[in-house]
């Protein structure tokens, strides 16, 4: 399933690239663009590290997501999904961040260190509403595992999707995904021109082609767990994909319609418009049941 | 597009070699007995030469044609050249436009934080030769002298054509692996920390152990070490950390 997840990734990563270039009247990376980078940064002569942890924080980086996906259930394989549960990923899903704020605090720049300080304070940020949004939806559905949640949502057609049974829920999900994403209203822990790429400032070669890895995982994770959450999951491969791209495609179609925020300002509206929502979302789910 | 002259590295060799003779390009690349081990390298060239990511030192006037080669007129991540913001991650050393003493010392910095293999494109006629700065006191005038330059770009200003051909020449350079002008700063160190302390004086260093680089790469040569390294060696004090001066300013506030 990381396989998987890494070639669907990869294919996410050009996607996203694409519309921000057709956004901007561009034309573009070509097909092979992500594998390319990658490839490269892995051939890199020079691998300036700067000691054990630096390059365990990249480790766990990308294997948090790794253990992440064992977790997801894909149409056909459910892996460990109907042992681990949403509460376990949950849990996987704050590993890489963890692990990256280990990596860049050995590598001492002070960019790097605001950087990260700013990754964690968006993870506070939209853990909340995130955590609500899961809870609401375990509540609703009556379980945790994410295997019988897809078949509980898969019994009747369209009308059992999550999307329509609890759109509230829904909403505060779709409000999350960018800031999960780290895409453009709320990218200012990476902020280049400023803050030189926070935590990746002191990243090169191999660290750097770690951290694209972990990109594309990422991309599919969130995809899958919106996707398994309230669109309905996979029937066949091709709607799964087609849906997980769709929820994927959303949040970069509108990214460069704001300015970016300031993390204080990223806090107050992630505790204050999501979590609303998700807590209105909770209430109807609550007195529905 | 026909005042804008693209010099090759080909070209640029051959005026090397002409200026000063003791430069030279040592081969250090094994004959590979694998066939498999050509095919991977030259995978591994292909996607370096697909995907740049380039550091622009953009202090120079050259700096205004960037941004149109970036965006929608001309777009040069259809070539896979992106910007990236610090040496660590970029691949290309974009030097746009003159280079003031002061300046120069930024860019060696910067070039030998940069991994390898790493490229250097000097834009505009004064990375060439100093153009209208010339009898400048306060300008580097030749960027060559100060680092190993893999393309120049000539033109004051060249249009964002001629500098994605230029860009294409490199491409084409590493894909058939003569770009490898990086390596000449290991194996002719003592020219250009020669000319780095002509201009810096007696007392320059820089972070970087070049010399223990060097060795790590086994791209030692008779040209690595020579007087101006034995001077820098004497005068070489050790890296220390920053002393922490944040209590010390609240105090004095």
């Amino acid at each position: 399933m990381p396989l998987v997840a890494f070639t669907v990734g990869l294919a996410m990563v050009l996607m996203l690239r694409k519309i921000a270039a057709r956004l901007q009247r561009r034309i573009g990376p070509p097909f092979l663009q992500p594998v390319y980078d990658i490839v490269k940064l892995y051939s890199k002569d020079t691998q300036i590290s700067h000691g054990m942890i630096h390059e365990m924080g990249i480790i766990m980086a990308v294997g948090g997501y790794i253990a992440a996906e064992t977790l997801l259930p894909v149409p056909g394989m459910d892996g460990l999904a109907d042992k681990g549960g949403i509460v376990t990923l949950t849990y996987l899903l704050m590993i890489p961040q963890l692990g990256l704020a280990l990596g860049v605090g050995q590598c001492a720049n002070p960019n790097g260190s605001i950087g990260i300080s700013r990754a964690l304070t968006a993870m506070l940020a939209y853990d909340i509403p995130f955590i609500l949004v899961v809870f609401g939806m375990s509540w609703s559905y009556g379980t945790t595992n994410l295997a019988e949640m897809i078949a509980i949502q898969q019994q009747a057609g369209m009308q059992s999707w999550g999307i329509i049974q609890m759109p509230l829920l829904a909403l505060a999900g779709l409000m999350v995904l960018p800031a999960m994403l780290g895409k453009q209203p709320f990218e200012i822990y990476v902020a280049p021109a400023e803050i030189a790429t926070g935590p990746m400032v002191e990243m090169g070669g191999k660290f750097m082609g770690g951290l694209f890895v972990m990109q594309c995982f990422q991309l599919y994770t969130v995809g899958v767990l919106y996707t398994t959450l309230f669109l309905g999951g996979g029937e066949n491969w091709l709607s799964f994909l087609f849906k997980i791209f769709v929820v994927v495609a959303i949040p970069m179609s509108i990214a460069f319609m704001f300015p970016r925020y300031r993390t204080e300002d990223m806090l107050r509206l992630m505790w204050k418009w999501p979590v609303l929502v998700g807590l209105l979302g909770l209430a109807v789910v609550m007195i529905q049941v | 597009m026909s005042k804008n002259k693209t010099l090759t590295k080909k070209d640029q060799m051959q005026q090397d070699k002409a200026q000063d003779g003791q430069q030279m390009l040592v081969d250090f690349t094994r004959p590979r007995t694998n066939p498999m081990a050509n095919v991977f390298d030259g995978l591994v060239r292909f996607c370096q030469s697909r995907s740049m990511f380039m550091l622009h030192y953009c202090t120079g006037c050259g700096a205004i044609e960037l941004p149109p080669a970036m965006t929608s007129r001309f777009d040069m991540e259809r070539l896979g050249i992106q910007p990236m913001v610090t040496p660590r991650q970029a691949d290309i050393l974009l030097i746009t436009g003159y280079v003031s003493v002061k300046t120069l010392k930024r860019i060696i910095l910067t070039y030998e934080q940069m991994a390898a293999p790493k490229y250097v494109i000097g834009i505009c006629s004064c990375t060439v030769n100093g153009g209208m700065y010339w009898q400048s006191y306060a300008t580097a005038k030749v960027l060559r002298e100060y680092l190993p330059v893999d393309i120049y770009i000539a033109g004051c200003m060249p249009r964002p054509e001629a500098i994605i051909e230029g860009l294409q020449v490199l491409m084409d350079d590493i894909k058939t692996g003569r770009a490898e002008n990086w390596k000449r700063y290991f194996q002719n160190y003592d020219y250009y920390l020669g000319n780095q302390q002509k201009l810096f004086g007696d007392h320059w260093q820089t972070p970087t152990d070049i010399i223990s680089e060097a060795r790590h790469y086994d791209l030692i040569t008779e040209n690595t070490l020579g007087k101006h390294t034995a001077l820098l060696e004497k005068h070489q004090a050790p890296l220390q950390a920053l002393e922490m001066t944040l209590q010390q300013n609240r105090e004095r506030v």
